[in-house]
């Protein structure tokens, strides 16, 4: 069989289309996974009861769970929750930003972990209330010193938003695939999906690496 | 709210509760095979990226970074829709009508490829985790470079990569959920075959979510159990729970 | 806020099922909001889908303007149109809900869906067709017999390819592989996954006209099914249902149905599907007095 390569720049726009809905949901699902992570990370160490028991039992159920399933799940609850039908794009952002913080609590719980007692107690100290040190003190650090698994787990995410493909969002797999059904040049053009993919993801984990060989050195 | 009632009963009215226990059973299978292929292909990998040999060394890592740096569904989709094209006619009718269960095997080659990637860089980081001296202390006990890895290295590093191996072998099991997408009848597949005739989505899907649940306690538990089979008293404690 | 409200109609929500719906007034909503609201498909080719330009259009938009058209005469004043995208998850639930006055899309018109909507006259006839590759020389359904035939999951393709199976019409049994959607069935009959795929035989000539090599594609095989599609409207309102189904006896009457038929489904027609004896039949016997 022979290559034809044109199938991708003739439909480029259409493909960069779908490539910015990736986008576009990566980085709800990142920064929306992470603010919550951050919350249901601090909930995981408190002292409360009430608090700590939800948070626990949220993370683990969550980490049993194939995101797809998650997706689905999602897809048919909200509307009966809200009372009102919504689009692919919100109710995959949701389940992402929901599904992601169970992972993202976890790096964030290790990194407030790796924070000596000393050092918190030296915030509390200076007169600061929980919410003050966790906010200027504590978090900043957990997330300096959590930078690469928080960029890991961001390209996990980035991957992941491919998932959004099964309840019919043309992000950027889905419109390779509408070419295809059109184009039937199925070898080319998951090879240049897997390839975008790979190019990301690999300089993203290389960016990784690099960061984490610094933080050896220093 | 909307109007939505509830109709949790479906799940047990014939047929749809053997449904979703036949994808139960598809899914303990594919999850099974996709684990054992997946480990062997990953300690093997895992191993390459260690030795001194550099060309190995630079096939296992390219190796772990293609499969870890491209989407499982794209590599799925790859796997089912674009290799066909590429074999030629007689083989590709053969490949294609003739392997009963085509779709199950397909999933079994992507997801096992993808995942050897994962395990592989768990099983490295375990190698790595090991001294050189026990390296040396083996061979200077007149083990080759070959028997080294094979009697002291491997046994050692795979004790320390199971709580790791536990969390990739949940990944895997939760992973065989995107076999749906190329129709294979798992228990998300099913899920969703009942919400297409019942139009119960939301009990089935959470049906579905309770089962991977188990399957999870599953899956910890035997690995659990594997971990204090191989336990050498006294020389690995496990650090924290692994879930 | 309306707008994104709406935006959100456009999918999703299909578990509404008013048991008890209380009768409603659609006239009366479409002349009080002024909007005459209607869900359409997309990718439903030519039902509804968005061409070249990216407009949305089809047979059954077509069909939703004239009676846009009808209504403004009725109610004395202008009325917006918007249109809608459903979903075959949605369409049912949008309507149930009064989220959307009508579906003009390409849904089959079955007792079970009854329970929760009304329909109105049928506007299209098609049934469970097979698609397959020409080269490979099937000239009936039951040459497929022991082959791997693809069909979208919960659709009522599906359902008959089942039913041939266990009728023992295939023999031996024909292995059916199912999918989430059409394009992925496409694929797999282009690539050699599958022998056949079963589908509405308009939705069939609908993919087959969009392919690039749609000469290397054939429909074969009488009509496996009875698929009558009619437009979805709400459950109860008798008065609403009898405007569209006399707007729809006029279309038949005085060629307006016809011109559009030819338009999108004639020999130079975006998908051509030429009309079934049983087909003409039908639209003449449902043309009631007027």
């Amino acid at each position: 069989m022979s290559f034809e390569w044109q199938v991708i720049t003739n439909n480029f726009s259409f493909l960069m289309g779908g490539l910015l809905t990736t986008f576009q949901l990566a980085i709800i699902a990142i920064s929306g996974g992470l603010a919550l992570g951050i919350l249901v990370g601090m909930a995981r160490l408190s002292s409360i009861k009430p608090i700590y028991y939800p948070a626990t039992l949220f993370v683990n159920l969550m980490r049993t769970q194939p995101l797809i399933l998650v997706i689905f799940w999602f897809y048919f609850l909200i509307p009966i929750v809200l009372g009102n039908p919504i689009d692919a794009f919100t109710s995959a952002a949701i389940a992402f930003i929901i599904f992601e913080a169970s992972y993202f609590a976890e790096i964030i719980r290790a990194g407030i972990q790796s924070i000596s007692k000393g050092q918190v107690e030296a915030a509390y100290s200076t007169g600061f209330t929980y919410w003050q040190a966790m906010r200027y003190f504590i978090i900043p650090q957990a997330l300096k010193n959590m930078l690469p698994s928080l960029i890991t787990q961001g390209v996990v995410v980035f991957q992941d938003t491919s998932l959004a493909y099964v309840i019919g969002l043309r992000e950027f797999l889905r419109s390779a695939n509408v070419v295809d059904a059109r184009e039937m040049r199925s070898v080319e053009l998951y090879l240049f999906v897997g390839f975008v993919y790979f190019m990301i993801c690999f300089s993203m984990s290389r960016i990784c690496k690099r960061m984490e060989l610094k933080k050896g050195a220093a | 709210m909307l109007n939505y009632d509830f109709k949790w009963s479906i799940l047990w009215e014939e047929p749809y509760g053997g449904w979703i226990l036949e994808g139960v059973a598809t899914t303990l299978k594919l999850g099974a095979l996709c684990c054992l292929f997946s480990f062997i292909l990953g300690v093997i990998i895992g191993t390459l990226r260690i030795t001194n040999y550099k060309p190995l060394r630079i096939f296992a890592e390219a190796y772990t970074e293609f499969f870890r740096d491209i989407p499982l569904l794209v590599q799925l989709f790859f796997w089912y829709f674009a290799v066909p094209s590429l074999m030629p006619e007689t083989m590709r009718v053969w490949v294609y009508q003739e392997i009963p269960n085509f779709e199950f095997w397909v999933v079994v080659v992507g997801l096992s490829l993808y995942s050897s990637s994962r395990m592989a860089e768990q099983i490295r980081a375990g190698i790595n985790s090991i001294s050189p001296d026990q390296f040396n202390a083996a061979l200077s006990t007149g083990f080759s470079h070959y028997q080294a890895y094979r009697y002291v290295i491997i046994p050692l590093a795979v004790r320390l990569v199971i709580p790791p191996l536990t969390t990739e072998t949940l990944t895997v099991f939760k992973n065989t959920a995107l076999a749906m997408t190329v129709g294979v009848l798992e228990t998300t597949f099913m899920s969703q075959q009942v919400e297409a005739y019942t139009f119960h989505g939301l009990e089935a899907t959470t049906a579905a979510c309770v089962i991977y649940m188990i399957i999870t306690l599953i899956v910890v538990g035997t690995m659990n159990w594997i971990e204090k089979m191989l336990a050498v008293p006294g020389l690995i404690i496990r650090k924290g729970a692994n879930s | 806020m309306k707008k994104i409200s709406l935006l959100s109609a456009m999918f999703m929500a299909f578990f509404v099922f008013t048991s008890n719906a209380m009768a409603v007034d659609t006239l009366e909503k479409i002349s009080d909001s002024g909007t005459f609201i209607v869900g359409a498909r997309d990718g439903a080719i030519p039902f509804g889908f968005h061409n070249d330009q990216n407009e949305h259009v089809g047979f059954s938009l077509d069909i939703a303007k004239e009676f846009h058209k009808a209504l403004e005469e009725k109610l004395g004043k202008t009325l917006e149109l918007k249109t809608i995208v459903v979903n075959p998850k949605t369409r049912i639930p949008l309507v149930a809900n009064g989220n959307v006055h009508i579906v003009t899309g390409s849904a089959t018109h079955t007792i079970p869906r009854e329970d929760t909507v009304d329909f109105s006259l049928t506007f299209f006839l098609t049934g469970s067709q097979l698609l397959v590759k020409k080269d490979k020389g099937f000239a009936s359904v039951k040459d497929l017999s022991g082959k791997k035939i693809g069909a979208a999951q919960g659709s009522t393709n599906e359902k008959t390819i089942r039913k041939l199976n266990e009728s023992g019409y295939f023999n031996p049994e024909a292995k059916l592989v199912i999918y989430q959607e059409h394009t992925q069935g496409m694929l797999a009959l282009n690539n050699g996954i599958i022998e056949a795929y079963c589908g509405d035989g308009s939705h069939l000539a609908g993919m087959k006209s969009k392919a690039k090599n749609a000469d290397d594609y054939i429909i074969i095989g009488e009509m496996l099914s009875y698929d009558p599609y009619a437009f979805i409207l709400p459950e109860n309102d008798s008065n609403f249902r009898d405007f569209i189904n006399e707007q729809l006896i006029r279309m038949f009457v005085d060629g307006r149905y016809m011109k559009y038929y030819d338009k999108w489904f004639g020999a130079n027609g975006v998908v051509p599907f030429p009309m079934t004896d049983d087909f003409r039949t039908l639209i003449k016997l449902q043309s009631w007095p007027l």
